[in-house]
């Protein structure tokens, strides 16, 4: 049974048709990327999870039920954390308040503050200040903090590595596969082909609001995902 | 000119308790509730109503709890979907509210101004540096002062406090943690209209009460806070209290710009920061 499933998902903005018929699926403790270009409907799969888009037709599975209402909570009480793109740091919170959000749903596991703190120990260092006082990196570092103090089974992405050097990108690769060896999904949604090679097992190429491609990235070198992408 | 301190005080702490609401109910649903001093005075009414059977403090009581629930069904039936629209159309629903509930009042206690009792345990004076001040005014301070502390510390130390100041910065990410945002709303609409119940009685002995009592004050509330910043409890809170200061002391010194000097300031504190005191919004 799967975490996450999208089942022939079509999503819409008003009227606007933006998902035409989605399919893919994330198992427990598997690393997935869905990868393609700016604009072919990457986080509006998110978007559609937290119930921002309106499902026109198919429908999304967690652990093999149908949701029927989604809304913006039902990913999170689920076991789902998403690391929103442009990391959704609260700046009228302390570093600290950030992170203790992210305990909202209650959910027991192996993260805590002091846990979370001893992965990013530069949040620990500056746990009273402003979320938005730290550097890009740092508040990478926040988002993925917050998302773990909710011990999810499932750990979405999207497009974390924006705007990151890439040494900052290379410890984010390193943490997700060691996060994913620890048990935790992932989905990482993406463009960075380096971040996608070193973290996912398997991908799915997104084009035109459908998946056109999918496979073992075992099996695909770095330029032949890229032309994938391209097409 | 302590005496004036002090009653500036006062206007600014019923500011306060009615702004305090409208920072609220604007903070988590992003609507202008220009219902709000329509809620003020129906707060006002119902605590008139119990009190004038010689049952002030369960008056008190009575109309706070009513306008919670005032608040939890006008935010379950109409603010929840107004979040979807442009503000233009909550400005007009909300306009809309106020005119009804002016409507139902005048129809249930008639167009005549009221006179609100003092309690009797509240009545009389204290000598504040050889002038006489009423008793009243006093606990007029103390709610005001105990309703912003309470809510200060409820806000800062407790579990629901962080999830409403997150709700009300981004509502969105705040849900994505697994919050029900609606669920919160209906915590701050109801508290933010019960504050204006308990605002409405505590001004009742104070002004007289009419249909259109709220409106004034509404107006004032409004420019509390935009210069405190949208969203900002404690720029409300020094808003409040330099409006009641302006408000006191233009009556007294310059009574022939009493009125515009709110909003003189208000043109002035915008144009040095158009956020207002400790906004983030514009």
């Amino acid at each position: 049974m799967s975490l996450l499933a999208f089942n022939d998902v079509h999503a819409l903005y008003g009227r606007a048709r933006i998902l035409n018929g989605v399919t893919f699926d994330v198992d427990a403790g598997e690393r997935v990327a869905l990868v393609g270009r700016n604009g072919v409907g990457k986080t509006t799969v998110v978007n559609t999870l937290c119930g921002v888009t309106r499902i026109g037709q198919g429908h999304v599975e967690i652990r093999g039920r149908t949701i029927k209402d989604l809304r913006g909570y039902t990913a999170a009480q689920n076991g789902i954390a998403i690391v929103m793109q442009g990391r959704g740091i609260l700046p009228n919170l302390t570093v600290e308040e950030n992170l203790l959000l992210g305990t909202a749903t209650g959910r027991k596991g192996p993260w805590s503050l002091e846990k979370v703190q001893d992965l990013f120990p530069i949040l620990r260092e500056r746990r009273a200040n402003p979320g938005l006082a730290l550097s890009g990196g740092q508040q990478q570092m926040l988002a993925i903090g917050r998302a773990l103090m909710a011990n999810p089974d499932l750990l979405i992405l999207d497009e974390p590595s924006e705007g990151l050097a890439p040494v900052v990108v290379d410890e984010l690769a390193a943490l997700l596969v060691r996060l994913g060896e620890d048990g935790i999904g992932i989905l990482l949604i993406e463009q960075n082909i380096s971040l996608i090679h070193r973290v996912a097992q398997r991908f799915y190429v997104l084009s035109k609001g459908a998946v056109a491609e999918s496979g073992s990235l075992q099996n695909v070198t770095r330029d032949e995902l890229e032309r994938h992408i391209a097409i | 000119m302590l005496i004036q301190i002090l009653n500036g005080i006062v206007y600014g702490g019923l500011l306060y308790l009615l702004a305090v609401g409208l920072v609220l109910i604007f903070g988590l649903r992003e609507v202008v509730n220009f219902a709000h001093g329509a809620l003020f005075m129906i707060g006002a009414y119902i605590g008139f109503s119990i009190a004038a059977m010689g049952y002030w403090w369960s008056g008190l009581l009575v109309s706070v709890f009513a306008m919670a629930l005032v608040g939890c069904a006008l935010d379950a039936a109409v603010f929840s979907t107004l979040r979807k629209h442009d503000h233009i159309v909550t400005v007009l629903v909300t306009f809309g509210i106020l005119l009804i509930l002016e409507t139902v009042v005048t129809k249930v206690w008639g167009k005549a101004y009221l006179t609100y009792p003092v309690p009797p345990l509240l009545a009389g004076t204290v000598s504040i540096g050889g002038s006489p001040f009423p008793i009243y005014r006093l606990f007029v301070i103390a709610v005001s002062v105990a309703v912003a502390v309470s809510l200060s510390l409820w806000l800062r130390y407790t579990r629901t406090g962080l999830y409403i100041r997150a709700a009300s910065t981004d509502a969105r990410v705040t849900s994505m943690q697994g919050i029900n945002v609606d669920r919160l709303s209906l915590i701050v609409v109801g508290l933010g209209t019960a504050l204006a119940g308990l605002s409405g009685v505590v001004a009742g002995p104070l002004l007289s009460l009419s249909p259109t009592m709220g409106n004034y004050i509404l107006i004032d509330s409004f420019i509390v806070v935009v210069i405190g910043g949208l969203g900002s409890f404690a720029g409300a809170f020094i808003a409040a209290l330099l409006i009641g200061q302006i408000h006191n002391f233009g009556a007294v010194y310059l009574p022939w710009a009493a009125t515009v000097l709110p909003f003189m300031l208000m043109v002035g504190i915008l144009i040095w920061r158009p956020t207002g005191f400790a906004g983030s919004r514009t």
